[in-house]
């Protein structure tokens, strides 16, 4: 049995403006000890996914108005705030996006690893405080036991989402979820706290759920992908396998728009990179049908696009893919042009 | 290099692949900042109702005192003179021809509070309004130039706003009016001076952030002067907070006036300002608290209805509101 | 360090031994200087025209701040700036506003660089304004001209910036760019805070401006693949210094430098075929170097 199994989430958020139907209708499942990676751009509704499962979406406007989380079993959304801060920092963790802003500037870090620790397991604070250290040693940082007792501003922002690590690592939790973790960082950096990430998840044996927009981070750290567009998954497959054959047209297109950074330097200078014309669906108002349609190059005018909406289907064993044009399904169609 | 490129200003070139490049598309959304800025305004139930009360007083601060030499308005109205002198009348007490009684001197205090508001309310404005010229020239000029010269004005800024305040409009009034007859022009003068700092370091604030936008650096880029930034990028995107600033900085100078005046030391009956009418109450509080308590009522209404418009436009203004992106 | 100095007499930029040192104060009542950082630490290179130079490195590596000073935004602590064959350093201010028509910036924050309160057709009209270019009414209609080859609808000059999306905006600033007929753009990481998508597009349309106009580009970004898709040759800035030069091939495949080297070691390819080599490849330089990592410390 998977370690996490989304079915069929709905993240509504009620605005002056309408309903915003952020999440509509996801399910995944994530296995112990693999990572699973939820790309998609700004908008898409990721965070949000992650935030839901968590429990962490602000509940004036938000509300998740269908389907469920089920974690070894149970429920989350059923489950009371009480409940659901035992599960949150000790089964499943949380790291975010930025690091200057999710650590607390007036409290020495080594207190807000303890802090953790002390909320879920019953130890001394002597007990607590030879944990920290250990774990800040974990993820990286020199002379751990000193600078235990330094203030988030004296850390460097790569030294401080390692401190978010150890503080979401601090009570061994089952999964852990990891929103854009390195899009503020330095390439350099990144790539070693993706490594360290890596690292850390197979000698924990730890379930990871990477939420990114970058494409090539996720080849290089996921097992499965997701792939989000305008609040659904739109392609699911195994990380090889969705590079090798993407088959959603979204899919392709965001491969195509990709800047190459290896290749002959004439056929790359002169390249046009895949651009998608047009903007995502306004969430108030999603289409009824296909929501990628008015920007797809192979939704016709006489075609299901636009009065059906596709499902998600098996099209390889271990492949979903919500189209009505998938790639391998498209030899010799043409390409339309839309505006 | 010395074509003078004046009238070739456009790439001459006719762009041929251009028209392949997806179109940018229709704009997202559409509204006007302040569209946006009045409905979040219209929200905020107390901003709305202290406006409107805002408006009422100072629509009757206007109307009421001249109604007299209207004829045929309301029979009743004829009577509301604040400089009828009529000693049978002294203290008489809330009826129909004196909604809010009669003073010492019989006048009836509907009509005199009403004039006296007249004064209040515009020492109110014209301070307010010379403090923020003031404060717009001398914050804009310090946060603008930026280096020594900041520093110097904020220094010097910082000196003066250890003098305490009142005994400085005090003091200022007193040798602009030697005499002791102290003019409405004198208090305008003794106020703004006594009170512009406030307005000075917000303007110098918000205009060292803006600064920093890359906008501004676009104008650089571009060539433009100094005066042109300043004026064209600077100050119009100071306007939310200059007019922030008007209702912040109204309530303190016209209970600045109104106590000058009530102890003695600003606006002197006869002339009337809430202050003086105050003044006035003094000698029979006790017996007729109503003439003490009705202009003091006055100020007090003015100066919370300003505080909550102010409030309500902070947050009708603020920008972390506004659409981030 | 390998750097190439060649200097051609041909060429439209020449920046030699820049540097720009931003003064440490400390104290209370009075500031005194005590040390410097030393944001561009000794930068030399030069742009020929029509081509597009670019600039990579990550934060704190002064990249952006050597745009900064060639456009004269921020003035250089010593160093020469050469530009159509003037010393631009020690200009006069109206010869210098005189040569500001021939060198313009594309700015990062499509939300920060424009100005709320301004409209569209009025942001995209003032350099022509500023120059005093033309009349209100030919003024009008090169700002629709020029919207139209961004690929903006020229109905919407009388909107607001707000009103628009991230790659609009980014438009309307290419525009703004483009209205004084520049020889020089200088592009600062014009595509960073975009959606991959819409990077494709602006990304796009820059190239069909340069080859339409015979731009030439001077193009500041810390995404290595948008710089090489960008880029005839590529110069690699490290904590201020230029620690290496050369053509998009050269520097890509051959770096010769080691942080160079750890840039490229550590930027994420979309192919997870080759992850376990970059890994190790990664792990190998880690090993090599003693610093441990390209900013020259464990961050």
């Amino acid at each position: 049995m998977a370690l996490l199994e989304v079915n069929d989430l709905k993240t509504h958020f009620f605005t002056r403006e309408g309903v915003v139907q952020a999440v509509d209708g996801i399910s995944f499942s994530v296995e112990k000890g693999k990572t699973l990676g939820i790309v998609g751009e700004s908008g898409c509704g990721k965070s949000v996914t992650a935030l839901s499962i968590m429990g962490l979406i602000p509940k004036p406007p938000a509300k998740i108005v269908g389907g469920e989380v089920l974690f070894d079993g149970r429920d989350l959304t059923t489950l009371s705030e009480g409940a659901m801060q035992e599960v949150r920092g000790n089964q499943v963790a949380m790291i975010f996006q930025d690091p200057m802003t999710s650590l607390n500037p007036t409290l020495k870090i080594g207190t807000q690893i303890t802090e953790t620790i002390r909320a879920h397991k019953d130890v001394s604070k002597g007990e607590a405080r030879k944990r920290a250290i250990e774990l800040l040693d974990e993820v990286g940082i020199p002379k751990a036991a000193e600078r235990i007792d330094d203030y988030p501003h004296r850390f460097s922002g790569g030294m401080r989402q390692r401190v978010m690590i150890a503080i979401a690592l601090s009570c061994s939790p089952r999964l852990l979820i990891a929103d854009e973790p390195t899009t503020a960082l330095d390439v350099t950096i990144q790539a070693q706290i993706l490594d360290l990430l890596d690292a850390l998840r197979q000698e924990h044996d730890m379930a990871m759920i990477l939420i990114t927009h970058d494409m090539g981070v996720v080849a290089e750290v996921c097992d499965d992908i997701a792939i989000m567009y305008a609040g659904q998954i739109v392609e699911q497959a195994d990380a090889f396998e969705l590079f090798d054959h993407p088959e959603h047209p979204y899919t392709e297109a965001l491969l195509g728009a990709l800047p190459q950074l290896e290749g002959d330097e004439r056929e790359i200078r002169e390249s046009r990179l895949t651009a998608i014309p047009g903007r995502p669906p306004d969430l108030v108002n999603p289409p009824e049908a296909c929501r990628f349609a008015a920007r797809c190059p192979y939704s016709g005018s006489n075609d299901s696009c636009t009065t059906v909406e596709p499902q998600l289907r098996e099209i390889r064993p271990g492949h979903l893919v919500r189209t009505a044009h998938p790639t391998s399904e498209r030899s010799g169609e043409r390409e339309t042009v839309n505006a | 290099m010395a074509v003078d490129r004046r009238e070739a200003a456009l790439p001459v070139a006719a762009p041929t692949t251009t028209t392949t490049e997806p179109a940018a598309g229709a704009a997202i959304r559409q509204s006007n900042l302040w569209q946006d800025a009045w409905r979040r305004y219209m929200r905020n139930k107390a901003a709305v109702a202290s406006a409107v009360i805002f408006v009422i007083i100072c629509l009757y601060c206007l109307l009421i005192p001249g109604f007299w030499k209207i004829p045929g308005i309301w029979t009743s109205l004829k009577d509301y003179d604040p400089n009828a002198v009529d000693f049978s009348q002294s203290y008489a007490g809330f009826s129909l021809d004196h909604p809010f009684s009669t003073d010492k001197f019989g006048r009836d205090l509907f009509a005199r509070v009403a004039q006296g508001g007249q004064i209040s309310i515009a020492i109110g404005f014209a301070a307010t309004f010379a403090i923020l010229v003031i404060g717009v020239l001398y914050g804009s000029l310090s946060g603008f130039v930026g280096g020594r010269l900041d520093n110097g004005m904020m220094r010097f800024l910082d000196a003066l706003y250890g003098l305490p305040y009142l005994p400085f409009a005090i003091i200022t009034t007193q040798i602009l009016s030697p005499s002791g007859a102290v003019s409405v022009w004198t208090m305008v003068v003794a106020l703004t001076i006594a009170s512009w700092f406030t307005t000075a370091r917000v303007v110098r604030g918000q205009v060292i952030t803006l600064k920093e936008n890359d906008y501004v650096r676009a104008a650089k880029a571009v060539g433009a002067r100094w005066y042109r930034i300043l004026a064209r990028h600077l100050l119009p995107n100071t306007l939310g907070i200059l007019v922030i600033a008007v209702f912040l900085e109204l309530p303190g100078v016209v209970l600045g006036e109104a106590f000058l005046s009530f102890i003695g030391l600003g606006i002197n009956p006869p002339t009337a300002s809430w202050g003086s009418i105050a003044q006035d109450g003094r000698e029979a509080y006790r017996l007729h608290p109503e003439v003490l308590f009705i202009p003091c009522l006055a100020i007090a209404t003015l100066v919370l209805c300003a505080n909550f418009i102010a409030d309500g436009l902070r947050d009708a203004l603020d920008p972390r509101t506004r659409e981030t992106g | 360090m390998s750097a190439e100095t060649a200097s051609t007499d041909g060429a439209l930029l020449s920046v030699t031994d820049l540097e720009k040192h931003f003064p440490i104060r400390k104290g209370v009542l009075w500031e005194k200087t005590v040390g410097a950082v030393k944001a561009v630490d000794g930068v030399s290179f030069d742009v020929v025209e029509g081509e597009t130079l670019g600039l990579v490195g990550e934060s704190g590596s002064g990249k952006s701040t050597t745009g900064y000073c060639i456009l004269q935004l921020t003035k250089p602590t010593s160093g020469s700036i050469r530009f159509i064959g003037k010393e631009l350093t020690t200009l006069g201010r109206e010869d210098l506003r005189k040569m500001r028509r021939e060198m313009q910036i594309i700015f990062q924050d499509p939300y920060a660089s424009l100005d709320p309160r301004m409209t569209v057709g009025s942001i995209v009209a003032e350099p022509l304004e500023v120059h005093g270019i033309g009349t209100r009414r030919s003024r009008t209609e090169t700002v629709r001209r020029l919207l139209e080859i961004v690929g903006f609808d020229p109905n919407f000059t009388n909107r607001y910036p707000h009103e628009f999306s991230g790659g609009q905006r980014q438009r309307i600033g290419v525009a703004r760019a483009l209205a004084l007929n520049p020889k020089l753009i200088v592009c600062d990481e014009p595509v960073s805070a975009l959606d991959v998508s819409i990077q494709a597009q602006i990304l796009n349309l820059l190239k069909d401006l340069q080859r339409d106009f015979g731009l030439t580009y001077l193009f500041i970004s810390h995404d290595l693949a948008v710089v090489r898709t960008m880029s005839d040759r590529i110069a690699v800035m490290n904590q201020g210094k230029l620690v290496e030069v050369g053509t998009a091939d050269q520097v890509y495949q051959e770096p010769k430098d080691e942080y160079t080297k750890a840039l490229f070691a550590a930027v994420p390819v979309p192919d997870p075929h080759r992850q376990r080599e970059r890994k190790a490849e990664r792990a190998r330089i880690r090993l090599e170097s003693p610093s441990g990592s390209g900013n020259g410390s464990v961050a």
